[in-house]
């Protein structure tokens, strides 16, 4: 007999079965159309399982491993009628091996990194208060990553040791790197590309890796994460960022904060201040933040005289530490699998 | 900056509570860092950024002081007499290198008594170096007054043994390459042309701005001294020192835009302060060179900036208060503005908003509101930003932990595997990590040795992924940064497929997945493949060979994916359609197929789906093979699978899924030589 043909019988069983076993309203029935399909000597699934003997040898792997499936599947449409005419009955028999306080079939779910988890918790609460998320290169030019922020020649954030600038030649190949690239140091570069391609008003977010040269310990890594905010209009001040950064604490730390400017000095802001929060009968440190200065303003081509506006930076690694007890920086980019299980 | 309660107390009345001062410098931009009582004085640690290098003397401390609280402020006047001959008769100043030393001046003053200082100048100096230097002593008279007014006004002082100076002469020029220097540390340091130096006529007694040498100090023997008051170029001192690693207060301050009338102010008190303690006569004038060529300008302070950018509005004569306070001076006024001339010690005044921040912080930031009405604004979700969520969730939720790890690799790891670019990588010009300074080609080496950390801590199941940028050289300008999605798994080549498969119908897309064999040193010659979505290249996947798991030190199998993130965005169904569903029942028809080892699954599948109407074949599901060589011969596989199909409109009769099952064998026959088995 041709595999197929066999299979087809099988099919076939399965819904003369089930459409039997679906009609009987009576245990007696029920019984009778079970010894129809079921039946140990003379049932049809009986009958076809004979039939297996004809199938060619090669077919017969496949032709077992259907049998024994549609063996289930009238079993089981037996089963679903039995209980619907026995009502409750069938639910009653008591099981006495059964042990419910075993553990469940277990499944495997992988974790979002802890980093991530604040970012994209910081960037919900941004979103929420009108501020849209950039994205921007991270190996940056001269340009983006201190003229137009205003960080003169001579200033000390430009000192090669403060920075990952890009090897200019190298030495193996010959290849020429472009003079004067480097990892950026700041995500404020982006916010610099932003408004050099749109104009006000802006209200926009930028984030992720930052490269400074600090030797790795417990508490510093050369590379980590930033969040930086920016709004831009024509009537921002200082009282804006005030609000929209005891809104930003508050949402995140989900509990009405107070927020504390302490005068600071960055090259892109003027004034500006680190910003900190009160919370647990204490003051902590947010960020630094400012009004944009005027010569940001003027680099990327708008007018200070008709706009105004506020940026802020936090340190993604400082947050997530806080907030989830860590105590070594380095824990993030080790990657243990223990560590990551715990987010 | 430490500074001493005592001292600064000669400059302001400092009547107030002490936590309260220190908490309202700190409100006003010296931040409190803590303090301790050294004897009977107070040395307060104050944060100094380094637009304030006023504040880097116990004058500019006093002045804000002063300036907080309203106080007046007193500053001594220096006015040494000189009675000596012309200094500059018998002795000689040059400069050699102006752009390392805008100016240079000295003074010269003969027959000095070296002694100790006077026991209230040891207290207050003990009392800003001690606790930094638990063996810091006062060494004499001379050297401990050019201490002092240093930390009096941030100016710093050098005296040298004029006996010490060789030729009469002081040149100040760019050290010779390859020079030796022994300084007052008794270390001897290599000198190259970027760094300035002191010289004599024969050799350098000072590293400008960072140290004197041993052999011109004054000692107890000094009978004259000449003592150096200069301007030093900052980004020259910060060089040197850092080159050196030699740092000293003087340095730390020269590396800042000091106050130019500083110079004379502090040779002077120096003057007055050794004559007065230690004797001896002034030379008449000055050894005077150079010139510093920066003096402020008039700055307009318009009121009304102060609420379009503070947000809150501040009286007029409030404002003038603060700003001349703080040694501004009114030079013109309107009704609208106010014109001031800011002083020399503050550089960082130049312009209308660094007066705005001079309001600000002495008013008081505590009185800008933080419950103002900010408008409300419409914020976007990036297509970007949606498709990287979504892949967290999908790879989180089949059982891979997210892992992220530095952008910047060794540059062995950028040998071992770079199947996107075959340019050599971008360098950095120091490492970032011990040994790393390479910015990665592609993710998976980084994947690797994170297996090969978790294999150390003995952790099972390690099954990662990351969404990272790879960094890949262009023939000029910025890198192409290439955002990837890396995979690892303990898991075979199938299983790594399948994930990337499930990916794929998480964003519902369509296009076709399509596998080619590709070598790669790293990877196993069998299952190394590269990807194309729609025809695109899409990534690479396959299993880490024997060499490779060696070259990370594993010890069990791994299997390794990348793809392009930008793919998913441009192919993702963000927005799914709903189609109307056929409420008609499914048939399936299983196949069971001999064909030729040389055909692909993705042919086979192909060829079903040409030879059925789209609208009928809802599925075609593989379900193993198998071989039989003695039945089929050599290079002769059979391929079971399962075809599901449905009508929209009827249900389908047995006789037409036959028939469908028909056009598909005749078709393999036909296009793949496969035959229907049984």
């Amino acid at each position: 007999m041709a595999l197929q043909e066999f299979l087809d019988q099988l099919e076939q069983l399965v819904s003369e079965a089930e459409t039997n076993f679906g009609a009987a309203e009576s245990t007696d029935a029920l019984e009778e159309a079970r010894i129809e399909f079921l039946g140990a000597k003379n049932g049809k699934l009986k009958a076809v399982q004979k039939l297996m003997g004809t199938v060619e040898k090669q077919d017969k792997p496949v032709a077992g491993k259907t049998f024994n499936e549609t063996k289930g599947r009238i079993e089981s449409a037996f089963e679903v009628a039995h209980a619907r005419i026995q009502g409750d009955g069938s639910d009653t028999e008591s099981d006495s091996q059964f042990d419910p306080s075993l553990p469940g079939s277990g499944f495997k779910i992988g974790r979002v990194h802890p980093i991530t988890q604040t970012i994209e918790e910081l960037k919900d609460i941004m979103g929420r208060l009108g501020f849209s998320t950039v994205d921007g290169p991270e190996i940056e030019d001269d340009w983006h990553n201190f003229v137009a922020l205003n960080i003169p020649d001579d200033h000390p954030a430009r000192d090669p040791l403060e920075n990952f600038y890009l090897a200019t030649a190298e030495a193996n190949s010959g290849e020429k790197n472009p003079v004067g690239l480097l990892l950026r140091s700041q995500t404020s570069t982006v916010q610099i590309r932003v408004m050099e391609k749109t104009k006000p008003p802006i209200r926009i977010i930028s984030l992720g890796r930052v490269y400074r040269p600090d030797t790795a310990d417990a508490t510093h890594y050369p590379m980590f994460h930033q969040i930086e905010g920016l709004m831009i209009d024509t009537n921002v001040t200082m009282a804006d960022l005030k609000s929209v950064l005891r809104l930003f604490a508050t949402s995140y730390l989900g509990d009405d904060v107070t927020i504390r400017f302490r005068p600071s000095f960055f090259p892109f802001t003027e004034p500006s201040v680190e910003a900190d929060y009160y919370w647990n009968g204490q003051w902590i440190e947010f960020g630094g933040a400012g009004m944009v200065d005027p010569n940001v303003l003027t680099a990327v081509g708008y007018d200070p005289e008709e706009v105004t506006g506020f940026a802020f930076g936090l340190g993604v690694e400082r947050l997530c530490m806080r907030r989830h007890g860590i105590t070594d920086i380095r824990e993030f980019y080790k990657n243990d699998v223990r560590f990551l299980a715990q987010f | 900056m430490l500074v001493s309660w005592n001292w600064l107390k000669q400059y302001v009345a400092l009547d107030m509570d002490r936590e309260e001062l220190e908490n309202r410098l700190a409100m006003s931009g010296l931040n409190h860092e803590g303090t301790e009582t050294v004897f009977d004085d107070l040395a307060i640690d104050l944060e100094v950024t380094s637009n304030r290098p006023d504040c880097l003397g116990h004058i500019g401390v006093a002045r804000e002081i002063a300036v907080l609280y309203n106080l007046p402020l007193s500053i001594p006047t220096p006015a040494p007499i000189a009675t000596g001959p012309d200094v500059n008769a018998d002795f000689s100043l040059t400069i050699e290198s102006p752009e390392l030393c805008p100016r240079y001046t000295g003074r010269i003053i003969r027959g000095v008594t070296i002694g100790e200082s006077p026991a209230w100048m040891q207290e207050q100096l003990r009392t800003v170096f001690a606790p930094i230097s638990k063996d810091w002593k006062p060494v004499n008279n001379v050297v401990d007054i050019t201490n002092y007014v240093l930390m009096e006004c941030g100016q710093p002082l050098h005296a040298f043994d004029l006996a010490k100076l060789q030729g009469q002469q002081i040149i100040v020029r760019a050290a010779h390459d390859g020079e030796e220097f022994e300084a007052i540390d008794h270390h001897t340091y290599q000198l190259t042309p970027d760094m300035c130096v002191i010289a004599d006529a024969n050799r350098p007694v000072a590293i400008a701005g960072v140290m004197g040498s041993a052999d011109s100090e004054v000692s107890d023997s000094t009978v004259d001294v000449l003592i150096e008051s200069a301007a030093f170029s900052s980004m020259a001192t910060r060089a040197t020192s850092r080159a050196l690693n030699l740092h000293s207060p003087a340095s730390y301050r020269f590396e800042r835009a000091l106050d130019p009338e500083g110079i004379e102010w502090a040779a002077n008190r120096a003057c007055e302060l050794v004559l007065e303690h230690c004797g001896g006569t002034l030379d008449e004038g000055w050894l005077d060179a150079g010139a510093t060529a920066w003096s402020p300008e008039p700055v307009i302070m318009r009121l009304s900036q102060v609420e379009r950018i503070l947000g809150i509005s501040i009286d007029r004569e409030e404002v003038k208060r603060i700003l001349l306070a703080l040694g501004n001076t009114e030079t013109a006024s309107d009704d609208v503005s106010l014109t001031v001339t800011p002083p020399t010690w503050r550089r960082d005044l130049a312009r209308e908003a660094d007066l705005l921040e001079e309001i600000a912080r002495i008013h008081g930031y505590e009185k800008i509101p933080e419950d103002v009405g900010v408008p409300m604004a419409a914020s976007f979700k990036s297509d970007w930003d949606r498709v990287a969520a979504k892949l967290r969730t999908t790879m989180t939720a089949i059982g891979f932990d997210e892992s992220l790890t530095a952008s910047v690799v060794p540059n062995e790891w950028t040998q071992v595997y770079s199947p996107w670019s075959e340019k050599a990588p971008l360098r950095t010009a120091s490492p970032m990590l011990k040994g790393a300074d390479a910015l990665r080609t592609s993710l998976v080496p980084s994947l690797l040795e994170v297996r090969r950390i978790n294999q150390s801590l003995a952790n099972p199941n390690v099954e990662l992924f990351e969404t990272a940028k790879i960094y890949l050289p262009q023939d000029e300008g910025l890198p192409q940064e290439q955002w990837t999605l890396g995979i690892t798994s303990g898991q075979g080549f199938g299983h790594l497929k399948g994930v990337i498969e499930t990916v794929l119908q998480a964003f519902k897309i369509e296009g076709q997945l399509e596998v080619d064999s590709t070598s790669q040193d790293l990877l196993h010659a069998d299952y190394s493949t590269s990807l194309k979505l729609n025809g695109e290249h899409f990534g690479f996947l396959g299993e880490v060979n024997t060499a490779g798991l060696k070259s990370f030190s594993l010890r069990n199998p791994a299997t390794v994916a990348e793809i392009r993130m930008d793919l998913l965005v441009q192919h993702a169904t963000l927005i799914p359609q709903h189609s109307q569903l056929s409420n008609f029942p499914a048939t399936t028809r299983d196949l069971n197929i001999v064909l030729s080892e040389t055909v692909r699954w993705d042919a086979l599948a192909a060829t079903i789906r040409n030879a059925v109407e789209a609208s009928l074949l809802e599925d075609i599901t593989y379900q193993e093979t198998y071989r039989d060589p003695d039945r089929d011969g050599a290079d002769v596989k059979r391929v079971l699978f399962t075809v599901k199909l449905r009508r929209t409109d009827q249900t389908m009769t047995s006789e037409e899924a036959d028939a469908v099952r028909s056009q598909i064998v005749a078709a393999i026959e036909a296009e793949l030589g496969g035959k229907l088995l049984g």
